[in-house]
């Protein structure tokens, strides 16, 4: 028998889960960014020329870009913290961190994307 | 606050905890495999002074960049590494969108097709991007 949850976009977006929940929430949106990315890379491999110029589109970049590197970075933290069981009572202060290097990181490739498209 | 963990040998070797760990690994390999493109692609850019776009362009798409090292940059080990990265990210892919699409398909029926879908997209995906990336 398959499961119900009756769970309404509504919600989930009024749960209080705080700054884990968030996590979680744009750890999945990133992934998915990521699968449609990979979808697209490989059809560029396979040389359809339109998965070429989205890859090399600075809007498609500015759009993926800060959901795959907030998925890159928050699965370090995960990765950390799950490998080291110590660190969890942490994870408040790991989330602060996370987060501070996510705006330095994406802050920069945006403005390495953007001075690409428009600084020639 | 109280943590709690349960040692890896107490959790037996199920298949969760086998996925638990083939996740986390392949995610360390590709974070490594970055980190040694990134490297690549620096140690090549002071060859021809290249902005730190075109470093990045390299690092991550040494298949596709119209690089002016190319030749150098293609060689067996960059084709193996790529292979590797691609491979490692479709594994760590497909039990991410399995978990995701397991949230939302809750009928085994729904489970099972999402299950054969992914999994023949993974094994279809890999197979042509390790063909191109040897071949090219």
């Amino acid at each position: 028998m398959g499961l119900k949850r009756d769970v309404s976009l509504s919600a989930a977006l009024s749960y209080q889960g705080q700054g884990p929940y968030w996590t979680y929430i744009l750890h999945r949106i990133g992934g998915s960014a990521l699968f449609i990315f990979f979808t697209i890379y490989i059809l560029a491999l396979m040389g359809v020329q339109a998965a070429s110029g989205i890859l090399a589109n600075w809007v498609f970049q500015l759009i993926f870009l800060p959901f795959m590197l907030f998925h890159a970075i928050n699965g370090l933290r995960i990765t950390i913290l799950d490998l080291s069981p110590k660190l969890i009572e942490h994870y408040r202060t790991a989330i602060n961190i996370e987060w501070v290097a996510y705006v330095l990181v994406v802050a920069f490739a945006l403005f390495v994307v953007l001075s690409n498209a428009f600084g020639g | 606050m109280a943590t709690r963990t349960l040692p890896l040998s107490k959790r037996g070797f199920t298949f969760e905890v086998f996925m638990w760990a083939f996740t986390r690994f392949t995610v360390i390999a590709m974070y490594g495999l970055m980190l040694a493109g990134i490297l690549g692609a620096l140690s090549l850019s002071a060859q021809t002074g290249a902005n730190f776009g075109d470093i990045l362009y390299w690092a991550f798409f040494p298949n596709l960049a119209e690089n002016p090292l190319g030749q150098v940059w293609m060689t067996i080990l960059a084709k193996l590494m790529v292979i590797v990265f691609v491979l490692s990210a479709c594994g760590h892919g497909v039990h991410g969108v399995l978990e995701i699409l397991d949230d939302y398909f809750t009928s085994p029926s729904a489970r099972r097709w999402s299950r054969n879908f992914i999994i023949t997209y993974a094994v279809v995906a890999s197979l042509i991007a390790m063909y191109v990336i040897w071949t090219k």
